[in-house]
């Protein structure tokens, strides 16, 4: 830790098959896995990024789609900074569980875990969900949203670098200001309108993130 | 001696090209448990074939002749003797035809030349057939599930295998003390059934499972993948009935965890290897199964970061700690190349840890388990992995690593040591050794049971040659013996590792354990050519 100023914790859920692991490999490897099996467990891996200047490390922890629901108090949910429910836009079943998810996420995580939707695989031309429709529904449960393709490796990068940076703002704000906790709850109780709009804000502002993009590729990951 | 040296690893040459999987026959290091689960993907699994002969394999040389073997001063079989055993045992526990399977070891190593094969139904039998052998001077080879690597469990020249097959049963399992007595000849999965249908379990879980024998695991002292859990058994067995080469029955049997009475015998036949007594019954105390088990499989940058791992592991899991095992990267990569239906689930990582815990509630293991992986993450200790507690899927970790010996053996000559090492040198000899043999081997690498400073070193090559061997040996000795470390940590002696006792034990003990001998054994009849030479 002694060259990294933060570490967040990011666990990704959401139904077997949505393209969880691909999205983490994408972000982490570069790559796109073909055929890639179900995943065996829960897989948790490192990536040191750059973002706005400081070096971070993101734990992230890729849980298997299929060991939902599961009655253990899904531990890994605790201490996470920020949840990624993931659902496939050509899969209508992946976005009908979601508020199963939401509903264990209430249950197990932080209340103030930062959660952003993702529709994966916006490069399939079979799409069930339109965009608002996925918008929508974060909206209404206090979620940043974000259609990516870890295939076309579309917005992955932009995925993770938005969550760092919108992080290391809380961090920043806890730390920099006496009150802290005010401004966490003000966060909290502007809710879904700041946050989100925030989040899609900046996820418009194509030169932002591909700034970020560039620079944060100092990855030890994969060997 | 070098030239025996030699011819003897000569013939491992066609060993190793011969073993497990290139044909539908398959060795009996994958445990039944985990075969179910490997079974239902891969047919070739479903079938158990104890090392035969009849394999297709091609037999080996005998050892008498290759090794140069000078045979004892014995009596030879008659055709009276065999009578006097027909009438003692009953024709059908006399087999004098078809004997390869009990001639041949499990690494089709050691061909011995038995001409006959006991096979008693009772410890009074057992007895009988040493006092006569004893009377007689005729040797005898007690044997067990013939899973041994070391050549422990098969005649060298012609002596009498006494086979412990019949003796097989659990004679009680006691589920209020966890203390379980069972006859040697059973076969530790059975032992293990039995053990948990009231929910214990034998503190002993190794490869060999499906068809190695519990006499023989205690003779052999046998480790395996939970001793950082169990301990060995010195421990867990707590009494043994052995019958001694003269045909007396030494009932060491006690129900006991606390028993100080006298000299503690019962350890003497317990790593032996058969040379003191033969085991026909023994007593051990199950711990309770686990309800709970989970595993993660781990990728590292370096051994140092393994050590702190293991470290962190000993601290944050040790309650619930149930394995610890190494495998680096060169070893996991021969195995994946060669079975390509096995599936890493993290690669490019010059080490790798199986961490496996067993507890009584899995929401707290599991919360531990993460904890520790969070807490190795942060430290920038681990790198990358994947952690599960659903029963399949712990199997299909632990296939990975079942495979990797069998990775090694499936296309090349493999020089193969069992050494223990103190935990901080541990990994050094890998390296060292790669650069000693140089393009000579092919695969240099190291596994083995971290939790236990237990490393298996294994150096491959296309197939034997002089030039590679004199590097490997005895150097892999002499090093391990500079650390104080141990030439064979949970293999044995048995006949291939005799002439390197003296790497791990002194002269004094050398002496006593002769003195030993003599005195349990006088006219060496038992397992001779094993252990001391």
């Amino acid at each position: 830790m002694e060259d990294y100023k933060f570490l967040f914790k990011i666990v990704l859920v959401g139904n077997a098959g949505v393209g969880k692991t691909c999205l983490v490999r994408r972000f982490t490897q570069g790559l796109f896995p073909p055929g890639q099996g179900a995943t065996i467990g829960v897989d948790f891996m490192i990536k040191k990024v750059e973002v706005e200047g400081e070096k971070i490390k993101l734990q992230i922890w890729d849980t298997a789609g299929q060991e939902r629901f599961r009655s253990s108090t899904q531990s890994y949910y605790r201490s996470a900074h920020a949840l990624i429910l993931v659902y496939d836009i050509s899969c209508q079943p992946t976005f009908d569980c979601l508020p199963d998810w939401l509903r264990e996420i209430q249950e197990y995580a932080n209340s103030k875990v930062l959660k952003i939707l993702v529709g994966n695989k916006t490069d399939r031309d079979d799409r069930e969900i339109p965009t608002q429709i996925g918008e929508e529904f974060a909206k209404q449960h206090d979620m940043y949203f974000l259609e990516t393709s870890a295939k076309e490796a579309e917005n992955v990068e932009r995925l993770f670098y938005e969550i760092a940076a919108e992080l290391i703002g809380q961090a920043r704000s806890k730390d920099g200001s006496s009150s802290a906790a005010a401004a966490a709850a003000q966060r909290q109780s502007e809710g879904s309108s700041i946050g989100l709009g925030s989040f899609s804000a900046k996820a418009a502002q194509s030169n932002c993130c591909g700034g970020l993009a560039s620079g944060g590729s100092n990855s030890s990951q994969g060997g | 001696m070098r030239f025996q040296q030699l011819l003897h690893v000569r013939r491992l040459a066609s060993a190793g090209a011969t073993t497990l999987m290139r044909r539908p026959i398959t060795t009996t290091t994958i445990t039944t448990t985990r075969r179910t689960a490997l079974a239902a993907t891969y047919p070739a699994f479903a079938t158990t074939v104890r090392t035969m002969a009849g394999s297709g394999a091609p037999i080996p040389e005998l050892t008498e002749i290759t090794d140069n073997v000078q045979r004892g001063n014995y009596a030879t079989l008659t055709d009276k003797d065999v009578a006097h055993f027909e009438q003692l045992l009953g024709k059908n526990f006399v087999l004098t035809e078809d004997l390869e399977g009990y001639n041949i070891c499990f690494l089709k190593r050691i061909r011995g030349n038995s001409k006959l094969v006991l096979k008693p139904g009772s410890t009074e039998e057992v007895a009988a057939i040493m006092k006569y052998c004893n009377e007689r001077r005729l040797a005898v080879v007690p044997q067990g599930g013939n899973t041994g690597l070391v050549g422990g469990s098969v005649p060298i020249c012609d002596e009498i295998v006494l086979s412990l097959a019949r003796l097989n049963k659990v004679l009680s399992v006691d589920e209020v003390t966890g203390i379980a007595v069972v006859e040697a000849g059973c076969i530790l999965e059975n032992f293990d059934q039995r053990a948990r249908e009231v929910g214990l379990t034998v503190p002993l879980d190794l490869g060999a499972k499906a068809s190695c024998h519990i006499g023989g695991n205690v003779s052999t002292n046998a480790g395996g993948v939970r001793v950082v859990r169990y301990g060995n058994l010195h421990g867990s067995v707590l009494g043994v009935e052995a019958v001694l080469a003269t045909g007396q029955v030494l009932d060491l049997m006690s129900n006991f965890k606390k028993d100080n009475t006298g000299y503690h015998m019962k350890h003497l036949f317990i790593g032996s290897e058969g040379t003191l007594g033969v085991v026909t019954k023994l007593s051990m105390l199950c711990p309770h199964s686990s309800r709970a088990v989970n595993v993660a499989f781990i990728g590292l940058n370096s051994f140092d970061d393994v050590l702190k791992t293991f470290v962190s592991a000993k601290r944050n899991l040790g309650e619930i700690l149930s394995s610890c095992e190494l495998i680096d990267e060169r070893a996991l990569n021969t195995a994946l190349e060669q079975f390509k239906f096995l599936n890493s689930p993290i690669s490019g990582f010059p080490f790798y840890m199986l961490i496996e815990t067993s507890g009584s509630n899995g929401d707290h293991d599991e919360e531990k388990i993460n904890q520790f992986i969070g807490d190795g993450m942060e430290r920038g200790e681990i790198q990358d992995g994947t952690v599960t507690g659903d029963p399949g899927k712990v199997q299909e970790i632990w296939k990975i690593r079942e495979m990797v010996p069998l990775g090694l053996i499936e296309k090349s000559f493999c020089f193969k040591y069992d050494i223990s090492l103190p935990l901080r040198d541990f990994y050094n000899i890998v390296d060292v050794m790669r650069e000693r043999c140089g393009p000579l081997a092919t695969v240099v690498c190291g596994y083995g049971h971290l939790g236990d400073s237990n490393l298996h070193l294994n150096v491959s090559c296309e197939q034997f040659n002089d030039e590679i061997y004199k590097r490997v040996e005895p150097f892999v000795y002499e090093y391990t013996s500079k650390l104080k470390g141990s030439i064979s940590a949970e293999h044995g002696i048995g006949f291939l590792k005799k002439d390197y006792l003296h790497y791990s034990k002194d002269p004094v003990a050398i002496g006593y354990m002769r003195e030993m001998k003599k005195l349990l054994d006088p006219n060496s009849i038992l397992n001779p050519y094993k252990v001391l030479n």
